[in-house]
Protein backbone atom coordinates (compact mmCIF):
# COMPACT_ATOMS: atom_id res chain seq x y z
CA UNK A 1 0.00 0.00 0.00
CA UNK A 2 1.58 3.52 -0.91
CA UNK A 3 1.85 5.81 1.47
CA UNK A 4 -1.12 8.12 0.03
CA UNK A 5 -3.63 5.10 -0.46
CA UNK A 6 -2.51 4.84 3.35
CA UNK A 7 -3.40 8.34 4.44
CA UNK A 8 -6.58 7.89 2.21
CA UNK A 9 -7.51 4.41 3.75
CA UNK A 10 -6.99 6.41 7.06
CA UNK A 11 -9.30 9.19 6.50
CA UNK A 12 -12.41 7.17 5.56
CA UNK A 13 -12.26 4.72 8.50
CA UNK A 14 -10.28 6.14 10.87
CA UNK A 15 -12.38 9.11 11.70
CA UNK A 16 -15.58 6.33 11.95
CA UNK A 17 -14.02 4.21 13.64
CA UNK A 18 -12.82 6.03 16.14
CA UNK A 19 -16.29 7.75 16.75
CA UNK A 20 -17.79 3.96 17.06
CA UNK A 21 -14.64 3.23 19.34
CA UNK A 22 -15.50 6.07 21.83
CA UNK A 23 -18.95 6.33 21.66
CA UNK A 24 -19.99 2.60 21.14
CA UNK A 25 -17.25 0.46 21.51
CA UNK A 26 -16.24 2.26 25.08
CA UNK A 27 -19.64 2.97 26.87
CA UNK A 28 -20.23 -1.36 25.84
CA UNK A 29 -17.15 -1.73 27.97
CA UNK A 30 -17.99 0.84 30.52
CA UNK A 31 -21.16 -1.41 31.46
CA UNK A 32 -18.50 -4.89 31.29
CA UNK A 33 -16.34 -2.74 33.89
CA UNK A 34 -19.69 -1.46 35.91
CA UNK A 35 -21.17 -4.94 36.54
CA UNK A 36 -18.29 -5.34 38.73
CA UNK A 37 -18.75 -2.02 40.74
CA UNK A 38 -20.39 -1.19 44.20
CA UNK A 39 -22.63 1.41 45.12
CA UNK A 40 -22.00 2.93 48.65
CA UNK A 41 -23.93 5.80 49.99
CA UNK A 42 -25.25 6.35 46.63
CA UNK A 43 -21.67 6.49 44.97
CA UNK A 44 -20.21 4.60 42.26
CA UNK A 45 -17.05 2.56 43.55
CA UNK A 46 -14.64 0.66 41.05
CA UNK A 47 -13.76 -2.59 42.71
CA UNK A 48 -14.12 -6.46 41.85
CA UNK A 49 -16.84 -7.61 42.95
CA UNK A 50 -19.35 -10.46 41.91
CA UNK A 51 -21.99 -8.83 44.15
CA UNK A 52 -24.37 -7.80 41.03
CA UNK A 53 -24.12 -11.02 39.45
CA UNK A 54 -25.24 -12.51 42.75
CA UNK A 55 -28.18 -10.24 42.75
CA UNK A 56 -29.11 -11.08 39.27
CA UNK A 57 -29.89 -15.03 39.98
CA UNK A 58 -32.26 -14.12 43.00
CA UNK A 59 -35.87 -16.15 41.83
CA UNK A 60 -37.31 -12.60 41.36
CA UNK A 61 -35.42 -11.37 38.92
CA UNK A 62 -34.80 -14.95 36.96
CA UNK A 63 -38.19 -15.06 36.48
CA UNK A 64 -38.47 -11.71 34.96
CA UNK A 65 -36.26 -13.36 32.59
CA UNK A 66 -38.25 -16.10 31.95
CA UNK A 67 -40.91 -14.42 31.18
CA UNK A 68 -38.98 -12.16 29.09
CA UNK A 69 -37.42 -15.04 27.00
CA UNK A 70 -41.17 -16.76 26.63
CA UNK A 71 -42.99 -13.27 25.70
CA UNK A 72 -40.12 -12.74 22.91
CA UNK A 73 -40.10 -15.74 21.49
CA UNK A 74 -43.68 -15.91 21.44
CA UNK A 75 -43.45 -12.91 19.74
CA UNK A 76 -41.13 -14.06 16.97
CA UNK A 77 -43.61 -16.71 16.13
CA UNK A 78 -46.61 -15.14 16.15
CA UNK A 79 -44.85 -12.66 13.63
CA UNK A 80 -42.98 -15.50 11.68
CA UNK A 81 -46.74 -17.08 11.22
CA UNK A 82 -48.06 -13.83 9.98
CA UNK A 83 -45.25 -12.15 8.73
CA UNK A 84 -44.41 -15.38 5.88
CA UNK A 85 -47.42 -15.87 4.00
CA UNK A 86 -47.19 -11.87 3.25
CA UNK A 87 -43.37 -11.93 2.26
CA UNK A 88 -44.37 -14.99 0.20
CA UNK A 89 -47.35 -13.01 -1.28
CA UNK A 90 -45.39 -9.96 -2.04
CA UNK A 91 -41.86 -12.24 -3.86
CA UNK A 92 -43.76 -14.57 -5.72
CA UNK A 93 -47.72 -14.35 -6.29
CA UNK A 94 -47.60 -10.40 -7.32
CA UNK A 95 -46.05 -8.09 -9.88
CA UNK A 96 -48.35 -5.42 -10.37
CA UNK A 97 -48.77 -4.43 -6.57
CA UNK A 98 -45.72 -4.98 -5.58
CA UNK A 99 -44.10 -2.15 -5.36
CA UNK A 100 -46.44 -0.45 -3.22
CA UNK A 101 -47.47 -3.33 -1.05
CA UNK A 102 -43.89 -3.66 0.06
CA UNK A 103 -43.98 0.32 0.36
CA UNK A 104 -46.81 -0.21 2.61
CA UNK A 105 -45.18 -2.52 4.88
CA UNK A 106 -41.99 -0.46 5.41
CA UNK A 107 -43.75 2.26 6.25
CA UNK A 108 -45.07 1.63 9.36
CA UNK A 109 -41.74 0.48 10.74
CA UNK A 110 -40.50 4.36 10.21
CA UNK A 111 -43.28 5.17 12.58
CA UNK A 112 -42.38 5.85 16.57
CA UNK A 113 -43.03 2.49 18.38
CA UNK A 114 -44.05 5.31 21.39
CA UNK A 115 -46.77 6.27 19.38
CA UNK A 116 -47.56 2.94 17.71
CA UNK A 117 -47.92 1.15 21.82
CA UNK A 118 -49.80 4.64 22.38
CA UNK A 119 -52.35 3.07 19.21
CA UNK A 120 -52.57 0.08 21.43
CA UNK A 121 -53.70 1.91 24.83
CA UNK A 122 -56.83 3.26 22.92
CA UNK A 123 -57.76 0.11 21.34
CA UNK A 124 -57.05 -2.10 24.25
CA UNK A 125 -58.38 -0.22 27.58
CA UNK A 126 -61.20 -0.29 29.42
CA UNK A 127 -62.93 1.86 27.03
CA UNK A 128 -61.29 1.37 23.91
CA UNK A 129 -62.40 -0.04 20.95
CA UNK A 130 -62.53 -3.41 21.44
CA UNK A 131 -64.39 -3.14 24.04
CA UNK A 132 -66.61 -1.07 23.13
CA UNK A 133 -67.46 -3.41 20.18
CA UNK A 134 -66.99 -6.33 22.55
CA UNK A 135 -70.41 -4.33 24.46
CA UNK A 136 -72.05 -3.07 21.50
CA UNK A 137 -72.40 -6.75 20.43
CA UNK A 138 -73.05 -7.78 23.54
CA UNK A 139 -70.28 -10.47 23.70
CA UNK A 140 -70.01 -9.30 27.52
CA UNK A 141 -71.31 -6.43 29.90
CA UNK A 142 -68.86 -5.64 32.10
CA UNK A 143 -65.32 -4.29 30.19
CA UNK A 144 -62.56 -7.03 29.87
CA UNK A 145 -59.88 -6.30 32.00
CA UNK A 146 -57.11 -8.49 30.73
CA UNK A 147 -57.16 -6.49 27.27
CA UNK A 148 -54.99 -4.31 28.40
CA UNK A 149 -51.74 -4.53 30.97
CA UNK A 150 -51.47 -7.92 30.13
CA UNK A 151 -48.83 -10.32 28.89
CA UNK A 152 -51.68 -10.20 25.51
CA UNK A 153 -51.21 -6.36 25.29
CA UNK A 154 -47.24 -6.59 25.72
CA UNK A 155 -47.43 -9.56 22.62
CA UNK A 156 -49.77 -7.94 20.31
CA UNK A 157 -48.20 -4.81 20.58
CA UNK A 158 -44.68 -6.06 20.08
CA UNK A 159 -46.23 -8.27 17.09
CA UNK A 160 -47.41 -5.40 15.53
CA UNK A 161 -44.36 -2.96 15.87
CA UNK A 162 -41.84 -5.93 14.76
CA UNK A 163 -43.09 -7.77 12.07
CA UNK A 164 -42.35 -5.65 8.99
CA UNK A 165 -38.61 -6.28 10.50
CA UNK A 166 -39.08 -9.70 10.16
CA UNK A 167 -41.38 -9.70 6.30
CA UNK A 168 -38.64 -7.87 4.65
CA UNK A 169 -35.72 -9.98 4.81
CA UNK A 170 -37.81 -13.11 4.15
CA UNK A 171 -39.09 -11.32 1.13
CA UNK A 172 -35.86 -10.50 -0.02
CA UNK A 173 -34.36 -13.83 0.16
CA UNK A 174 -37.41 -15.25 -1.73
CA UNK A 175 -37.41 -12.98 -4.42
CA UNK A 176 -34.02 -13.59 -5.44
CA UNK A 177 -35.28 -17.49 -5.83
CA UNK A 178 -34.55 -18.56 -9.55
CA UNK A 179 -37.92 -19.33 -10.96
CA UNK A 180 -36.66 -22.27 -12.67
CA UNK A 181 -36.12 -23.89 -9.55
CA UNK A 182 -40.11 -24.26 -9.30
CA UNK A 183 -40.71 -25.46 -12.84
CA UNK A 184 -38.32 -27.99 -12.39
CA UNK A 185 -40.09 -29.40 -9.23
CA UNK A 186 -43.20 -28.96 -11.02
CA UNK A 187 -42.02 -31.13 -13.87
CA UNK A 188 -40.78 -33.60 -11.00
CA UNK A 189 -44.39 -33.89 -10.37
CA UNK A 190 -44.05 -31.75 -6.98
CA UNK A 191 -47.57 -30.44 -5.85
CA UNK A 192 -48.02 -26.68 -4.52
CA UNK A 193 -47.41 -28.33 -1.10
CA UNK A 194 -44.40 -30.81 -1.95
CA UNK A 195 -42.50 -27.58 -3.65
CA UNK A 196 -43.15 -25.56 -0.69
CA UNK A 197 -42.27 -27.56 1.69
CA UNK A 198 -38.89 -29.28 -0.37
CA UNK A 199 -37.86 -26.26 -2.41
CA UNK A 200 -39.52 -22.79 -0.92
CA UNK A 201 -39.37 -23.35 2.62
CA UNK A 202 -35.28 -24.75 2.77
CA UNK A 203 -34.36 -22.25 0.24
CA UNK A 204 -36.09 -19.16 2.50
CA UNK A 205 -34.74 -20.22 5.79
CA UNK A 206 -31.85 -17.86 5.92
CA UNK A 207 -33.97 -15.12 5.44
CA UNK A 208 -36.63 -16.66 8.23
CA UNK A 209 -33.41 -16.67 10.61
CA UNK A 210 -32.44 -12.87 10.15
CA UNK A 211 -35.77 -11.91 10.14
CA UNK A 212 -36.46 -13.63 13.33
CA UNK A 213 -33.47 -12.39 15.13
CA UNK A 214 -34.81 -8.72 13.97
CA UNK A 215 -37.59 -9.67 15.72
CA UNK A 216 -36.50 -11.17 18.56
CA UNK A 217 -33.56 -9.00 19.96
CA UNK A 218 -36.12 -5.72 20.41
CA UNK A 219 -38.00 -7.70 21.89
CA UNK A 220 -36.02 -8.65 24.55
CA UNK A 221 -34.72 -5.43 24.80
CA UNK A 222 -37.82 -3.79 25.08
CA UNK A 223 -38.79 -1.20 27.34
CA UNK A 224 -41.48 1.38 26.30
CA UNK A 225 -43.65 -1.32 25.23
CA UNK A 226 -43.79 -3.68 28.41
CA UNK A 227 -44.03 -0.50 30.46
CA UNK A 228 -46.87 1.44 28.71
CA UNK A 229 -48.83 -2.13 28.37
CA UNK A 230 -47.57 -4.77 30.56
CA UNK A 231 -48.70 -2.51 34.01
CA UNK A 232 -48.31 -4.82 36.87
CA UNK A 233 -48.91 -8.15 35.86
CA UNK A 234 -46.14 -8.01 32.41
CA UNK A 235 -43.34 -6.62 33.65
CA UNK A 236 -40.44 -7.16 31.13
CA UNK A 237 -36.77 -7.46 32.35
CA UNK A 238 -35.96 -4.06 30.36
CA UNK A 239 -38.38 -2.24 32.79
CA UNK A 240 -35.93 -3.91 35.41
CA UNK A 241 -32.94 -2.55 34.10
CA UNK A 242 -34.42 1.18 33.53
CA UNK A 243 -35.43 0.98 37.31
CA UNK A 244 -31.85 0.71 38.24
CA UNK A 245 -30.58 3.21 36.25
CA UNK A 246 -33.32 5.79 38.03
CA UNK A 247 -34.02 5.94 41.41
CA UNK A 248 -32.93 2.51 42.39
CA UNK A 249 -29.17 4.09 41.46
CA UNK A 250 -28.53 0.38 41.44
CA UNK A 251 -25.73 0.90 38.09
CA UNK A 252 -23.60 -2.13 38.73
CA UNK A 253 -26.94 -4.61 38.62
CA UNK A 254 -28.58 -3.14 35.91
CA UNK A 255 -25.10 -3.61 33.77
CA UNK A 256 -25.24 -6.98 34.68
CA UNK A 257 -28.54 -7.62 33.48
CA UNK A 258 -27.58 -5.26 30.59
CA UNK A 259 -25.48 -8.34 29.51
CA UNK A 260 -27.02 -10.83 30.61
CA UNK A 261 -29.71 -10.16 28.00
CA UNK A 262 -26.59 -9.63 25.54
CA UNK A 263 -25.41 -12.61 26.14
CA UNK A 264 -29.31 -14.38 25.52
CA UNK A 265 -29.67 -12.41 22.34
CA UNK A 266 -25.42 -13.36 21.76
CA UNK A 267 -26.82 -17.39 22.09
CA UNK A 268 -30.05 -16.95 20.25
CA UNK A 269 -28.22 -14.83 17.26
CA UNK A 270 -25.87 -17.80 17.56
CA UNK A 271 -28.93 -20.49 17.33
CA UNK A 272 -30.94 -19.06 14.94
CA UNK A 273 -28.03 -18.24 12.32
CA UNK A 274 -27.01 -21.75 12.33
CA UNK A 275 -30.68 -23.14 11.43
CA UNK A 276 -31.20 -20.95 8.83
CA UNK A 277 -28.14 -22.20 6.98
CA UNK A 278 -29.24 -23.24 3.69
CA UNK A 279 -29.93 -26.91 3.52
CA UNK A 280 -30.76 -29.81 1.75
CA UNK A 281 -29.60 -27.81 -1.59
CA UNK A 282 -26.35 -28.96 -2.86
CA UNK B 1 -51.27 -36.62 -5.65
CA UNK B 2 -54.53 -35.51 -6.43
CA UNK B 3 -53.61 -32.00 -6.49
CA UNK B 4 -56.41 -29.53 -5.98
CA UNK B 5 -56.66 -26.55 -8.86
CA UNK B 6 -57.84 -23.99 -6.34
CA UNK B 7 -55.15 -21.15 -6.25
CA UNK B 8 -53.77 -20.21 -3.54
CA UNK B 9 -52.80 -16.57 -4.90
CA UNK B 10 -56.36 -14.93 -3.35
CA UNK B 11 -56.11 -15.98 -0.16
CA UNK B 12 -52.84 -15.06 0.57
CA UNK B 13 -53.52 -11.94 -1.01
CA UNK B 14 -56.07 -11.69 1.19
CA UNK B 15 -53.86 -12.38 4.13
CA UNK B 16 -51.30 -9.32 2.97
CA UNK B 17 -54.70 -6.67 3.36
CA UNK B 18 -55.41 -8.18 7.00
CA UNK B 19 -51.89 -8.05 7.90
CA UNK B 20 -51.87 -4.62 6.74
CA UNK B 21 -54.85 -3.00 8.41
CA UNK B 22 -53.46 -4.66 11.43
CA UNK B 23 -50.41 -2.37 10.62
CA UNK B 24 -52.52 0.61 9.94
CA UNK B 25 -55.21 0.43 11.84
CA UNK B 26 -53.99 1.37 15.13
CA UNK B 27 -52.26 4.48 13.59
CA UNK B 28 -55.22 5.47 12.05
CA UNK B 29 -56.91 5.56 15.35
CA UNK B 30 -54.32 7.87 16.75
CA UNK B 31 -54.89 10.39 13.18
CA UNK B 32 -59.05 10.13 14.01
CA UNK B 33 -59.27 11.21 17.74
CA UNK B 34 -56.97 14.27 17.00
CA UNK B 35 -59.44 15.52 14.78
CA UNK B 36 -62.00 14.50 17.84
CA UNK B 37 -64.25 17.06 19.62
CA UNK B 38 -64.10 15.28 22.61
CA UNK B 39 -61.88 15.33 25.26
CA UNK B 40 -61.21 11.76 25.90
CA UNK B 41 -60.18 9.20 23.15
CA UNK B 42 -63.27 7.09 23.10
CA UNK B 43 -65.81 6.23 20.40
CA UNK B 44 -68.18 7.23 19.39
CA UNK B 45 -66.59 10.39 17.33
CA UNK B 46 -68.46 13.21 18.95
CA UNK B 47 -67.29 15.78 15.90
CA UNK B 48 -64.53 17.14 14.04
CA UNK B 49 -61.81 19.70 15.59
CA UNK B 50 -58.65 21.12 14.41
CA UNK B 51 -59.30 22.43 18.63
CA UNK B 52 -56.37 20.25 19.80
CA UNK B 53 -53.83 21.44 16.90
CA UNK B 54 -54.24 24.74 17.91
CA UNK B 55 -53.66 24.60 21.13
CA UNK B 56 -50.51 22.82 20.56
CA UNK B 57 -49.49 26.30 18.53
CA UNK B 58 -49.86 28.45 21.83
CA UNK B 59 -48.26 25.49 23.85
CA UNK B 60 -44.66 26.70 25.07
CA UNK B 61 -43.47 23.00 25.93
CA UNK B 62 -44.62 21.82 23.24
CA UNK B 63 -42.56 24.47 20.76
CA UNK B 64 -39.37 23.61 22.48
CA UNK B 65 -39.63 20.09 22.42
CA UNK B 66 -40.19 20.48 18.63
CA UNK B 67 -37.88 22.73 18.36
CA UNK B 68 -35.12 20.47 20.26
CA UNK B 69 -36.14 17.73 18.23
CA UNK B 70 -35.36 19.33 15.25
CA UNK B 71 -32.10 20.38 16.26
CA UNK B 72 -31.10 16.72 17.31
CA UNK B 73 -32.39 15.22 14.16
CA UNK B 74 -30.46 17.58 11.81
CA UNK B 75 -27.23 17.41 13.73
CA UNK B 76 -28.21 13.46 13.55
CA UNK B 77 -28.29 13.55 10.04
CA UNK B 78 -25.00 15.50 10.05
CA UNK B 79 -22.68 13.31 11.76
CA UNK B 80 -24.57 9.93 10.93
CA UNK B 81 -24.27 10.64 7.15
CA UNK B 82 -20.80 12.15 6.95
CA UNK B 83 -19.60 9.26 9.08
CA UNK B 84 -21.50 6.54 7.10
CA UNK B 85 -20.39 7.59 3.72
CA UNK B 86 -16.82 7.78 4.91
CA UNK B 87 -17.17 4.75 6.58
CA UNK B 88 -18.86 2.59 3.54
CA UNK B 89 -16.56 4.27 1.02
CA UNK B 90 -13.67 3.16 3.32
CA UNK B 91 -14.76 -0.43 3.57
CA UNK B 92 -15.49 -0.74 -0.34
CA UNK B 93 -12.17 1.05 -1.39
CA UNK B 94 -9.47 -0.40 1.12
CA UNK B 95 -11.37 -2.72 3.03
CA UNK B 96 -9.89 -6.04 0.57
CA UNK B 97 -9.81 -9.06 3.08
CA UNK B 98 -11.16 -6.93 5.97
CA UNK B 99 -14.28 -6.69 4.82
CA UNK B 100 -16.39 -9.01 6.49
CA UNK B 101 -15.08 -7.72 9.68
CA UNK B 102 -15.03 -4.33 9.02
CA UNK B 103 -19.35 -4.66 7.82
CA UNK B 104 -20.29 -6.47 10.69
CA UNK B 105 -18.30 -4.16 13.16
CA UNK B 106 -19.98 -1.21 11.04
CA UNK B 107 -23.58 -2.91 11.51
CA UNK B 108 -22.78 -4.11 15.33
CA UNK B 109 -24.71 -1.10 17.31
CA UNK B 110 -27.85 -2.51 15.13
CA UNK B 111 -27.97 -5.76 16.92
CA UNK B 112 -28.01 -3.97 20.51
CA UNK B 113 -31.54 -2.59 22.06
CA UNK B 114 -32.00 0.79 22.57
CA UNK B 115 -32.25 0.04 26.38
CA UNK B 116 -28.64 -1.08 26.57
CA UNK B 117 -27.22 1.10 24.46
CA UNK B 118 -28.82 3.88 26.22
CA UNK B 119 -27.99 2.75 29.57
CA UNK B 120 -23.84 1.93 28.54
CA UNK B 121 -23.87 5.80 27.02
CA UNK B 122 -25.33 6.76 30.57
CA UNK B 123 -22.72 4.69 32.40
CA UNK B 124 -20.08 6.24 30.28
CA UNK B 125 -21.14 9.58 30.54
CA UNK B 126 -21.53 9.28 34.12
CA UNK B 127 -17.96 7.81 35.07
CA UNK B 128 -16.07 10.62 32.73
CA UNK B 129 -18.74 13.16 34.44
CA UNK B 130 -20.28 14.46 31.45
CA UNK B 131 -23.22 16.55 31.91
CA UNK B 132 -26.00 15.21 30.04
CA UNK B 133 -27.56 17.85 27.43
CA UNK B 134 -28.89 17.62 23.69
CA UNK B 135 -25.24 17.19 22.84
CA UNK B 136 -24.82 13.87 24.93
CA UNK B 137 -28.24 12.99 22.95
CA UNK B 138 -26.94 13.46 19.47
CA UNK B 139 -23.65 11.59 20.39
CA UNK B 140 -26.16 8.84 20.93
CA UNK B 141 -28.36 9.01 18.23
CA UNK B 142 -25.54 9.03 15.86
CA UNK B 143 -24.51 5.52 17.13
CA UNK B 144 -28.06 4.74 16.15
CA UNK B 145 -28.24 5.89 12.78
CA UNK B 146 -24.89 5.03 11.83
CA UNK B 147 -25.34 1.53 10.68
CA UNK B 148 -28.24 2.29 8.63
CA UNK B 149 -26.23 5.01 6.61
CA UNK B 150 -23.94 2.85 6.13
CA UNK B 151 -25.89 -0.48 5.04
CA UNK B 152 -27.19 2.35 2.35
CA UNK B 153 -24.25 3.82 0.98
CA UNK B 154 -22.37 0.12 1.04
CA UNK B 155 -25.89 -1.44 -1.08
CA UNK B 156 -25.17 1.75 -3.64
CA UNK B 157 -21.84 1.01 -4.15
CA UNK B 158 -21.97 -2.66 -4.43
CA UNK B 159 -23.51 -1.99 -7.82
CA UNK B 160 -21.77 1.10 -8.66
CA UNK B 161 -19.14 0.81 -11.74
CA UNK B 162 -15.88 1.20 -10.62
CA UNK B 163 -14.17 1.57 -14.08
CA UNK B 164 -15.17 5.43 -13.90
CA UNK B 165 -13.10 6.04 -11.02
CA UNK B 166 -10.44 4.17 -12.79
CA UNK B 167 -10.46 7.04 -15.68
CA UNK B 168 -10.54 9.37 -13.64
CA UNK B 169 -7.32 8.11 -12.14
CA UNK B 170 -5.81 7.53 -15.13
CA UNK B 171 -6.66 11.03 -16.35
CA UNK B 172 -4.65 11.95 -13.29
CA UNK B 173 -7.37 12.91 -10.58
CA UNK B 174 -6.26 12.98 -6.92
CA UNK B 175 -8.23 10.88 -4.43
CA UNK B 176 -10.20 13.52 -2.63
CA UNK B 177 -11.01 15.41 -6.47
CA UNK B 178 -12.31 11.59 -7.40
CA UNK B 179 -14.25 11.41 -3.95
CA UNK B 180 -15.43 14.85 -4.49
CA UNK B 181 -16.38 15.09 -8.26
CA UNK B 182 -17.08 11.11 -9.28
CA UNK B 183 -18.30 9.23 -6.12
CA UNK B 184 -20.31 11.79 -4.07
CA UNK B 185 -22.64 12.65 -6.88
CA UNK B 186 -22.75 9.02 -8.06
CA UNK B 187 -23.70 8.20 -3.97
CA UNK B 188 -25.89 11.80 -4.08
CA UNK B 189 -29.72 9.54 -4.21
CA UNK B 190 -28.80 7.06 -1.57
CA UNK B 191 -27.00 9.89 0.26
CA UNK B 192 -30.27 12.01 0.41
CA UNK B 193 -32.56 8.07 1.80
CA UNK B 194 -29.60 7.93 4.11
CA UNK B 195 -29.90 11.43 5.44
CA UNK B 196 -33.66 11.20 5.57
CA UNK B 197 -33.97 7.53 7.33
CA UNK B 198 -31.80 8.74 9.98
CA UNK B 199 -33.74 12.42 10.50
CA UNK B 200 -36.69 9.79 11.03
CA UNK B 201 -34.84 7.33 13.60
CA UNK B 202 -33.63 10.60 15.51
CA UNK B 203 -36.97 12.51 15.22
CA UNK B 204 -38.55 8.83 16.46
CA UNK B 205 -35.76 7.72 19.06
CA UNK B 206 -37.15 7.77 22.99
CA UNK B 207 -35.19 5.14 24.80
CA UNK B 208 -31.90 6.38 24.12
CA UNK B 209 -33.35 9.90 24.90
CA UNK B 210 -34.79 9.05 28.02
CA UNK B 211 -31.44 8.11 29.67
CA UNK B 212 -28.92 10.74 27.76
CA UNK B 213 -30.82 13.66 27.66
CA UNK B 214 -30.87 16.22 30.50
CA UNK B 215 -33.38 18.81 31.36
CA UNK B 216 -34.78 19.41 27.51
CA UNK B 217 -37.39 17.23 26.36
CA UNK B 218 -37.80 15.77 22.76
CA UNK B 219 -41.08 15.37 21.09
CA UNK B 220 -41.20 11.76 21.65
CA UNK B 221 -40.24 12.69 25.25
CA UNK B 222 -42.68 14.77 25.18
CA UNK B 223 -45.20 11.86 24.47
CA UNK B 224 -43.64 9.50 26.85
CA UNK B 225 -44.22 12.36 29.96
CA UNK B 226 -47.77 12.51 28.95
CA UNK B 227 -48.60 8.45 29.00
CA UNK B 228 -46.57 8.37 32.58
CA UNK B 229 -48.17 11.24 34.59
CA UNK B 230 -51.23 12.36 32.92
CA UNK B 231 -52.73 12.11 28.85
CA UNK B 232 -54.11 15.76 27.70
CA UNK B 233 -56.19 15.99 24.81
CA UNK B 234 -53.44 17.04 22.67
CA UNK B 235 -51.39 14.57 22.67
CA UNK B 236 -52.82 12.63 19.85
CA UNK B 237 -52.27 15.79 17.82
CA UNK B 238 -48.59 15.50 18.79
CA UNK B 239 -48.40 11.74 17.81
CA UNK B 240 -49.86 13.04 14.51
CA UNK B 241 -47.50 15.01 13.74
CA UNK B 242 -44.79 12.56 14.62
CA UNK B 243 -46.46 9.80 12.23
CA UNK B 244 -46.83 12.63 9.67
CA UNK B 245 -43.24 13.45 9.34
CA UNK B 246 -41.93 9.93 10.17
CA UNK B 247 -44.01 8.96 7.03
CA UNK B 248 -43.13 11.76 4.61
CA UNK B 249 -39.35 11.51 5.75
CA UNK B 250 -39.70 7.60 4.95
CA UNK B 251 -42.01 7.83 1.60
CA UNK B 252 -39.34 10.83 -0.31
CA UNK B 253 -36.08 8.00 1.15
CA UNK B 254 -38.28 5.24 -0.66
CA UNK B 255 -38.40 7.26 -3.87
CA UNK B 256 -34.68 8.01 -3.63
CA UNK B 257 -33.52 4.62 -3.20
CA UNK B 258 -35.67 3.13 -5.89
CA UNK B 259 -34.07 5.83 -8.54
CA UNK B 260 -30.68 5.44 -7.23
CA UNK B 261 -31.25 1.26 -8.06
CA UNK B 262 -32.85 2.94 -11.55
CA UNK B 263 -30.10 4.42 -12.21
CA UNK B 264 -27.71 1.93 -11.85
CA UNK B 265 -29.05 -0.53 -13.33
CA UNK B 266 -29.39 1.88 -16.27
CA UNK B 267 -26.19 2.31 -16.46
Amino acid sequence: MTRRRLAAATAFLGLPGAWIGLFFVLPMATIVLMSFWRVVDYELVADFTLASYEKLIRPLYLNVFWRTIKVSLLVTLISLLIGYPVAYYLARKTKRFRVTLLVLVILPLWTSYLVRTYAWMLILGTKGAVNQALQAVGLTDEPVSWLLYSDFAVTLALVHIYVPYLILPIYSVLEKLDPSLFEAAKDLGGGRWRTFLHVTLPLSLPGVATGCLFVFIPSMGSFVTPELLGGTRSILIGSIVAQQFGVAFEYPLGSAMALAIMAIILVAAVAMLRAGRPAGVA
Amino acid sequence: MAARRLSSTPLLGLWTALVLLFLFAPLFLVVLFSFNTSEISIFPIQGYTLEWYGRLAGNEAFRSALINSFVVAAATVVLATALGVAMATGVHRYGARWRTVLRSGAGLPMMVPHLILGIALLSFYNVLQIDLSLLTVIIGHSIVAFPYVFLIISARLVGSDPSIEEAARDLGAGTLTIFVEITLPLLAPAILAAALISFTLSFDEVVVTFFTTGTENTLPMMIWSMLRFGITPEINAIATLTIVVSCAMAGLAEIAIRRATADSTRR
